[in-house]
């Protein structure tokens, strides 16, 4: 460790902190697809590992709670792990709280982060020795993965059965490609087909209104009305102990600690599932809303940053949500990571801890003073000079330029196959964990089950 | 209330349709274009210019075309 790896590694936080407090922000930013393309860019530019590692876990820290903010202060969920908030922030917002929810917010992100942290290298230095076997399995437990979160999601049965058919779609996409010549046999295409699962709800509403039926039931008359509470000036403390009380503090460390062991869970899922379970049981409505709020903060964070420590450090295959999709360039970004040689391999525990706690330090202390001081004049920033229709491009430009790059102009038509087919399902009730899971055990499902 | 401006709701907020279709043009060209000037040669200088043609595109956008939304800023109520 000499001070350029040092000062590397403050500079990758400081500039994800950067660009994820102004991402976070803007509203309806799923988190898979403002990680993953920028993840995968500064993997391909040749970062040292080492920073990777920080700039990614600032990345997720600082999104998790600015993607919380909007929430709270204009009803919008930031992004896809927001949404469980959404309920007990609009409730909150009308008796002209949010200013404190926010605050709240803020310290149930420090608590995820603070549990989680040790928690989960201590998870990964536990389940460390059994990564060769474990890794032999990878394709088997992907497979058991996508049944798995089949069966405890909502729609069970139509999950299942999607399982095969989704898996022959991206095995037949990866063979016409090989057969036609556009990428060698080795090549497995993932990440423009990851995307193009991450996007299907979208392609499918921009098809929709290409349809009179859909078009009339989508169509607005009137503007979006949003109000925003003013920065609260005058209550300056931002002592953590002075903004919860004991029984928050300890709902919402708990349920971050447990959240640490079921890192294999969708993070979302697990959010909703144990957020509410630890507020239902308050009488008193308004206290019942900062329990959520604040237990639901501090579960973002802890399903997060141990969906991705653990298997980097313990297991080096993807084996967890996180770590699959928003964390995939971590894992698999060739030329530069492959499944054989990456973070995993490259990093030793020691430079793995130090990137952490340096990346998640940085990223914490400045958006939880960023969002206590701040919180309102970002958000008005953003409303009113960011429109939607330039994010919806943004996202489009994004997923036509990795799809080229992956196989040309074929896969640009074939990820918009997988949107319309994924984003099908995805609307039908097949969660993303199914599909995602289902995409990584794609040639293992076709080799040993539909060729059996 | 006038149907023929074309507003939709699609991912949570509103969006109208012709800068839409505007914006998604000047985006991908934009995109793309960038990514044909990069080095055929390095896949890191195709990705980055590509990613800058899409910051590009996305700050032109964002400069031309009105958020669909009205805010108000509420005076704070002490909680």
């Amino acid at each position: 460790m000499n001070i350029a790896t040092i000062i590397q590694m403050t500079l990758a936080a400081l500039a994800a902190v950067f660009i994820y407090t102004f991402i976070g922000f803007i509203p309806g930013t799923d988190e898979t697809s403002v990680l993953m393309p920028i993840t995968l860019a500064v993997v391909l530019a040749g970062t040292p590992p080492i920073a990777t590692v920080t700039f990614f876990i600032a990345a997720i820290v600082t999104l998790s709670l600015t993607n919380a903010i909007p929430t709270a202060l204009v009803g919008l969920p930031g992004g896809v792990m927001s949404s469980p908030m959404l309920e007990h922030s609009l409730s909150l917002k009308e008796k002209g709280v949010s200013a404190l929810v926010i605050k709240k917010m803020a310290v149930g992100s420090l608590i995820g982060v603070i549990i989680s942290i040790p928690t989960s290298l201590l998870l990964a230095n536990i389940l460390a020795p059994y990564a060769k076997e474990i890794q032999a399995l990878s394709s088997l437990l992907f497979f058991l993965g996508a049944i798995f979160l089949a069966i405890i999601g909502r729609n069970k049965i139509m999950s299942l059965i999607s399982i095969l058919p989704l898996a022959i779609l991206f095995m037949a996409l990866r063979h016409l490609y090989w057969g036609i010549g556009i990428v060698p046999k080795t090549t497995n295409i993932t990440v423009s087909f990851f995307l193009g699962i991450t996007i299907g709800p979208l392609i499918i509403s921009l098809f929709r209104l290409l349809n009179r039926d859909y078009r009339e039931a989508m169509a607005r008359d009137d503007v979006r009305e949003i109000s925003i509470p003013r920065d609260a000036i005058e209550a300056t403390t931002l002592n953590p102990l002075s903004i919860l009380n004991r029984i928050e503090i300890l709902r919402a460390s708990v349920a971050a600690f447990f959240a640490n062991f079921l890192f294999v869970l969708s993070p979302v899922g697990l959010t909703i599932l144990l957020g509410e379970m630890v507020a239902n049981r308050v009488e008193d409505p308004i206290e019942r809303g900062y329990i959520a709020i604040t237990t639901m903060s501090a579960l973002i964070q802890a399903t997060y940053i141990s969906g991705i420590i653990i298997p980097l450090i313990a297991i080096g295959i993807p084996l967890s949500p996180t770590a699959i999709g928003p964390g995939g360039a971590l894992f698999n970004a060739p030329p530069v990571l492959t499944m054989d040689n990456n973070l995993h391999h490259r990093l030793d525990r020691w430079e793995f801890t130090i990137a952490i706690l340096t990346g998640a330090i940085i990223a914490i202390i400045i958006s939880y003073y960023i969002i206590n001081r701040f919180a309102s004049r970002i958000s008005t920033f953003v409303l009113q000079r960011i429109p939607h229709e330039a994010i919806l491009a943004l996202f489009i430009s994004l997923i036509i330029l990795l799809a080229y790059m992956d196989a040309g102009l074929i896969n640009v038509f074939g990820v918009l196959l997988i949107g319309i087919s994924c984003g099908t399902l995805n609307r039908m009730g097949v969660s993303y964990g199914v599909q995602f899971m289902t995409l990584y055990a794609a040639p293992w499902i076709v080799e040993n089950i539909i060729l059996l | 209330m006038d149907k023929k401006r074309g507003m939709f709701e699609i991912w949570g907020d509103i969006i109208e349709i012709k800068p839409l279709i505007i914006s998604i043009f000047i985006s991908v060209t934009l995109t793309m274009g960038a990514y044909f000037l990069a080095p055929p040669d390095s896949r890191v200088k195709q990705l980055f210019f590509g990613l800058m043609g899409a910051v590009l595109g996305f700050v032109i956008s964002a400069f031309f075309i009105k958020p669909k939304r009205l805010i108000t800023i509420e005076e704070s109520r002490k909680g």
